[in-house]
């Protein structure tokens, strides 16, 4: 086979926050760098320079941290940075006063630096089934050293 | 006893109900002023819905209409008459359904000139409905009273106000009894098509003659008159109701086959399912109305009329666009189009008499088309050419060309089709010379005319290829035709704004060109050869200098033209080499001059320069490749590698030496390897070198090379060709190919696999697919064998790696067939682990897991009837896994964000995973269905209806009702329920109580909702469900068990078992709710096993019914009617095919009986 043959070697600790990749492979649901910010692309439509120029992609995406909605337009052939998001579960143990939580690794540590969110019907979300007693695992989102909660799954009394 | 049956008049009423009256009236004049200032909107509605909806409204209705100074107010006193006569009809005494039916016809007499038209024509339109309603009791004498009083009305004895009223109320009529206008009554279908049938047969031609009359009492006094005058108003209604009568179906008139047949020997073709964008419809009355459309002169007085209105008007442009003069040139239009058996068959003079009398008449709108295409142009109105040029479509539709082009012959020195060229050159001259955006009357009148060309041109194609246009038509078609293209060209360089419409848009309007090209293709083939290399010459000359864009488009659209002109769009089929290229140029001998090869030699020769890069980067553009990838798809599917058989047609030119070179130049002993070779190095560069350029790419993928690989003569070929191993071997190994899109992607692997068939044998087939897949597959195992998969796989390059994997595989297992299944079930059976490990690390990536489940889903679909028994067993293991695991993750599972448009995205990816899922269930059930593997049914080890059922146990608590508003995964969901229940009840019996009662939760949510098509799959499911238990009680079994008899909960509660509770919940929707008529009888089918099964239950039910009806009179109704329900027609309790349908009947008897008083309140 070629020599440009996928070897999968685990990424060393530097790893790259962010990959390229060509735009004109970007789809609908994919993430995207818009502004410096990992974003969520919702809808993505293509176009020409000219009528005999070449394809552009126009993305509308969304900072998949703060909602906001951010575009771009790129010449289909050219590269965009994608960003490395990473998703990771942790049950949940508690929720403190001053608005973190506490977090039950894999390995059996705890994590204890994340945030509630500030929204109050995500927190609302979260806090009513924690205070109902069941057992909840979160789902952390993290890319270009930011994370944020994104999932909540009720994995029920065992 | 309504105070109706006594006619008019309206004394006799006592002051108590006088005063009851007035207040009624000043409530409903109150909330018409209400809703008209919109305040309180709501309350004011209620107000109007309790006149609707109460009992025998009729007094109060009838007060309002006499004395209210409101308008509003009797208008919705009429709409009140009409809801509740309508409602409780079948109880009306005969007396009354008369009056009411009288009290609306004087109404609108009396109060003729009233200036509220809306008013009248409501009442008008109510006292037609009523008609209608008791159009089969009433005798045919009291028709003739109502009747006697219309015509009386019509002749114009009352006066001009009540003439005009008659014939509006005869419009009503009319659009009422028609079906496709006719207001719903709650009735069968059967009482429309009885009512349509007496009315064609009995009336409608008598209501013409009245029209006429009416008409011809006016026409005098309007031509005579200087000013408009109130005889105008009557005219115009009377025109329109003659159009709308003409436009009745006459289903009734045509005497069955026999008139079939006469329309093809009259020269008339039927009306061949032909895309257009006109209408026309084509009137057939029947030969009954010969007298009053043919000998009566009622054309001539027509044309007259509108030609002398017209020259005493000539002056005042707005004319044209008068009520009167629109509706005169509309019955005109229509006459233009009667055929059928009103002409006799043994007088063809007459009808080529009717359509000339029609022409001249049409004539001064379109001749001279010059000047009168100026006139318009200084600000004339244009309607009436536009009427002018549908009136020819009109002719056209019904006559040949030969006899539309004589027509003509005599008014003038040459024939309807060089007029038809000439109007069409001046309207394309027009648009060429203005390209505003905007829709002006040129754009109209060219799809009119185009679509005339169209009608008369296809008429030739189906005839056999010998009824050639007379030669003065040949030459009117060649030179429109350039005219034509040279427009084309202008206009794509000039408009900058939608220049980027795709290859597809123009499609309709050019196959149109493509039609008049080829009525004359000795012209205008070598026209287009010479237009053509002029053109590339040009791009050569320029190269470099100048900027090519102009010439690039005019190129552009050239290359569609001549698509559409050599080859006909194969939707699927052998498109055939067209038979006007076939059958001309019958000089030709060699084949390097027949001009069809030199115009598809030169464009081939231009298309592969773009293998040059140089060549590529200066002309080829991505727009320009896209043409040239279209055009060589369209020309390949005609033209190349024919197979003697398949492509010729059954035709009788066989011998024809020009032919014979036309079909063996590109064929394998000639060209044709050579070309396709080139054609296969174009796809690839197309692919490889024009990156992200995504409309490129899909058209090469889907248009070019699945078109190939889908003649399987073709396949032996490519397969031998290094171009095509090439493409195979990057396809494999090259990373460019992974940059396609996902769409092409797949379709691309599933064009390599589907090549497969060209090879020797089978074994070599599957070979070649493993060879092809493999790398893909080793990829999927060696990626979910490594250790660090979890981090790994989030990394975006291993994301795209995968999602490109699957588009792969799953192109490739669409692809399955006998030959390659060998291949592509081990491709599936070596990626099953690795399928599972995926979904479980990327259960937050959505799009990859949507992509792993369609893989699955098309997999299954491709391979499972072909598999044997233990093979069918790891398949279904391996689904069940799959399910659980993708359930193990999602239930439960919230989505916060901040975001709305995410967390709509993230239901919406919930709904497409769980479709998916739901399909993968239905291929699983089919199974059962088709299975071609060599085991005999008994040894089948796996029990596919209980697999499918434990997987319904597993999604459907994913399944929530607010998912089911999806249409399409309601569709799916109720579609494989329903069938399950009907398939297999017996292992629904089985399921534990709360996946039984999820189930059975979703049908009778699924009862209620709005789609049609839902709830008749509900009801079939509990047809199903009852007709199940019943059987099985009567034989002694158990049936549904403790499902079906209810119990009692820890708390003492009865909990009633499920079949009464859909008992009740079936006779409450029957009863009290809105649904269509078509579902009564799939209700019937199922209300009949459930009373069978709960006979105590709906005994009681039946009872509760009864005991609530206040009145006496309706509850000796009710229970006879509820007697008769169950056993009128002799009604048994069997479950046989002949009680479901006599209880339908029954039911259909009862709702009419009893719906409308029960739904009273």
């Amino acid at each position: 086979m070629s020599d440009e043959e996928h070897h999968f070697e685990s990424s060393d600790a530097g790893a790259s926050k962010t990959y390229p990749q060509q735009a004109g492979t970007i789809r609908k649901n994919g993430y995207i760098v818009i502004k410096n910010r990992p974003c969520k692309v919702v809808e993505v439509s293509t176009s020409k320079t000219g009528k005999h120029g070449h394809a552009k992609c126009h993305f509308v995406a969304i900072d998949i941290f703060t909602s906001k909605k951010l575009e771009d337009i790129v010449p289909s052939s050219h590269n965009c940075d994608v960003p490395h998001v990473n998703r990771t579960d942790y049950q949940l143990i508690d929720i403190s006063e001053d608005g973190y939580v506490s977090l039950l690794t894999d390995n059996g540590s705890t994590k204890d630096d994340l945030k509630l969110p500030n929204d109050d019907t995500l927190l609302q979300q979260i806090k009513s089934g924690f205070d109902d007693g069941k057992d909840l695992v979160v789902s952390v989102m993290s890319a270009m050293g930011e994370e944020q909660i994104n999932a909540l799954k009720d994995i029920g009394p065992k | 006893m309504l105070g109706f049956s006594n006619g008019s008049g309206g004394g006799g009423v006592g002051a108590e109900d006088l005063a009851q009256l007035q207040s009624t009236m000043r409530a409903i004049e109150l909330a018409c002023s209400y809703i008209q200032i919109n305040s309180n909107p709501v309350a004011a509605e209620a107000t109007i819905l309790s006149l609707h909806q109460s009992p025998q409204p009729y007094k109060a209705c009838r007060y309002i209409l006499e004395n209210s100074q409101v308008a509003n107010a009797r208008f919705q006193a009429a709409a009140a008459i009409r809801e509740s006569a309508i409602r409780e009809w079948s109880f009306l005494a005969t007396d009354d359904k008369g009056g009411l039916i009288s009290f609306c016809l004087g109404y609108v007499m009396q109060h003729a000139n009233s200036s509220e038209g809306y008013v009248l024509s409501k009442v008008s339109s109510v006292a037609a409905q009523l008609m209608k309603r008791g159009w089969l009791e009433f005798t045919p004498a009291q028709k003739e009273v109502f009747f006697y009083q219309i015509n009386q009305a019509i002749l114009g004895s009352h006066g001009l106000d009540v003439q005009f009223i008659g014939v509006n109320f005869l419009e009503s009529l009319v659009s009422e009894f028609s079906p496709s206008t006719s207001s719903a009554m709650g009735l069968p279908r059967e009482f429309h098509e009885n009512c349509r049938k007496s009315l064609e047969q009995n009336f409608l031609k008598s209501f013409y003659q009245w029209a006429q009359d009416a008409a011809l009492s006016v026409t005098s006094k309007i031509i005579e008159s200087h000013s408009s005058v109130p005889e105008v108003k009557v005219c115009n209604a009377t025109l329109r109701l003659m159009h709308q009568i003409l436009n009745w179906e006459f289903p009734y008139s045509k005497g069955g086959t026999r008139a079939s047949i006469n329309v093809f020997s009259d020269g008339i073709r039927p009306d061949n399912a032909l895309s257009r964008k006109t209408e026309c419809v084509i009137v057939q009355p029947g030969a009954s109305w010969c007298d009053v459309l043919l000998s009566s002169s009622h054309v001539g007085w027509l044309i007259n009329f509108y030609s002398s209105v017209r020259q005493k008007f000539d002056l005042e442009g707005y004319w044209l666009d008068c009520p009167v003069a629109v509706s005169a040139r509309k019955l005109i239009v229509q006459l233009c189009s009667l055929a059928g058996e009103i002409f006799p068959s043994n007088n063809v003079q007459m009808r080529d008499q009717h359509l000339l009398l029609l022409l001249t008449g049409v004539l001064p709108w379109i001749d001279p088309p010059d000047v009168i295409s100026k006139e318009i142009e200084e600000g004339r109105s244009g309607s009436e050419m536009i009427d002018g040029c549908r009136a020819l479509l009109s002719i056209g539709t019904v006559t040949t060309p030969v006899v539309f082009d004589q027509l003509l012959r005599s008014l003038r020195p040459f024939g309807t089709l060089t007029l038809l060229s000439m109007l069409m050159g001046e309207v394309v001259k027009v648009l060429m010379a203005n390209s505003t955006d905007e829709e002006t009357w040129s754009y109209e009148a060219r799809d009119i005319l185009l679509d005339t060309w169209t009608t008369l041109l296809t008429s030739m194609d189906g005839s056999g290829g010998n009824a050639w246009l007379p030669p003065e038509g040949i030459h009117a078609a060649a030179s429109l035709f350039s005219l034509i293209v040279e427009s084309e060209l202008k206009a794509t360089t000039e408009d900058d704004a939608d220049c980027l419409a795709s290859v597809s848009a123009m499609d309709e309007r050019l196959g149109s060109y493509a039609l008049i090209a080829r009525a004359a293709v000795d012209a205008t083939i070598p026209f287009l050869a010479k237009l053509f290399s002029d053109h590339v010459a040009r791009l050569h000359q320029g190269r470099g200098t100048v900027d090519p864009t102009e010439t690039l488009e005019e190129v552009y659209s050239l290359l569609l033209i001549i698509g559409h002109v050599l080859a006909d769009e194969g939707e699927g089929e052998t498109a055939l080499v067209p038979d006007a290229l076939q059958s001309h140029f019958v000089d030709v001998v060699e084949a390097n001059n027949h001009p069809v090869v030199v115009l598809s030699s030169s464009i081939i020769k231009f298309a592969e320069q773009c293998l040059d890069a140089e060549m590529r980067s200066s002309i080829f553009s991505p727009r320009l490749m896209e043409a040239v990838i279209w055009f060589l798809a369209r020309w390949s599917f005609t033209y190349l590698l024919l197979v003697e058989e398949c492509n010729l047609g059954s035709n009788k030119l066989q011998s024809l030496p020009s032919r014979a070179c036309l079909f063996t130049y590109f064929n394998e002993h000639n060209q044709g390897k050579f070309v396709l070779d080139i054609i296969v190095r174009i796809s690839l560069t197309s692919l490889t070198s024009y990156p992200g350029e995504k409309d490129l790419q899909e058209l090469t993928c889907f248009q070019l090379l699945h078109a190939l690989v889908r003649r399987r003569n073709i396949c032996f070929h490519l397969l031998s060709l290094d171009s095509w191993r090439n493409l195979a071997n990057a396809f494999a190994n090259d990373k460019t190919l992974f940059l396609l899109n996902s769409v092409s992607q797949r379709s691309l692997a599933q064009t390599l696999v589907l090549s497969a068939y060209g090879m020797r044998s089978s074994d070599a087939s599957n070979q070649y697919v493993k060879d092809l897949m493999a790398h893909m597959t080793s990829s999927l195992v060696d990626l979910s064998n490594s250790s660090d998969l979890k981090n790994l796989a989030q990394q975006p390059d291993i994301i795209m790696l995968v999602s490109c994997v699957l588009e792969r595989l799953r192109g490739a297992a669409s692809a399955t067939e006998p030959r390659t299944q060998r291949a592509i079930y081990e491709m599936g059976l070596s990626v099953m682990n690795p399928v599972l490990r995926l979904l479980e690390v990327y259960k937050h990536e959505s799009a990859v897991i949507y992509l792993l489940l369609k893989f699955v889903v098309d997999w299954v679909d491709g391979q499972l009837s072909y598999l044997e028994a233990h093979e069918t067993a790891v398949v279904i293991n391996f689904c069940m896994s799959l399910l659980q695991i993708y359930s193990s993750h999602n239930i439960g599972k919230i989505s916060l964000s901040l975001s709305s448009t995410l967390l709509n995205e993230a239901k919406t990816e919930k709904y497409k995973d769980l479709r998916a899922l739901l399909q993968l269930l239905s291929h699983l059930c089919s199974k059962d269905m088709v299975d071609f593997s060599s085991d005999s049914i008994e040894t089948q080890s796996t029990n596919i209806s209980q697999v499918v059922y434990f997987g319904l146990h597993i999604i459907t608590p994913l399944i929530t009702l607010e998912l089911l508003k999806y249409p399409k995964l309601c569709f799916d969901y109720f579609s494989l329920i329903s069938h399950m229940l009907e398939v297999y009840p017996e292992t629904l019996a089985q399921l534990n109580n709360d996946a039984f009662s999820h189930v059975l939760t979703t049908v009778d949510f699924g009862l209620h909702q709005q789609d049609v098509d839902i709830v008749t799959m509900c009801l079939r499911a509990l047809k199903a469900l009852a007709s199940y238990h019943y059987k099985e009680k009567n034989a002694g079994n158990s049936g549904l068990g403790s499902h079906a008899a209810g119990h009692t909960d820890p708390n003492g509660v009865f909990h009633e078992g499920i079949l009464s509770r859909f008992l009740r919940t079936l006779l409450h929707f029957l009863l009290f709710e809105d649904y269509s008529t078509d579902l009564v009888s799939t209700a019937a089918d199922a209300l009949f096993p459930l009373i069978l099964c709960e006979p105590n239950l709906y005994q009681g039910l039946g009872n509760e019914l009864i005991e609530k009806q206040a009145n006496p009179n309706f509850k000796t109704r009710l229970a006879n009617a509820l007697q008769v329900l169950t056993t009128s027609n002799q009604l048994s309790s069997s479950l046989d095919r002949l009680n479901y349908q006599r209880f339908r009947k029954n039911l259909n008897n009862f709702l009419v009986e009893v719906r409308g008083f029960l739904k009273t309140r």
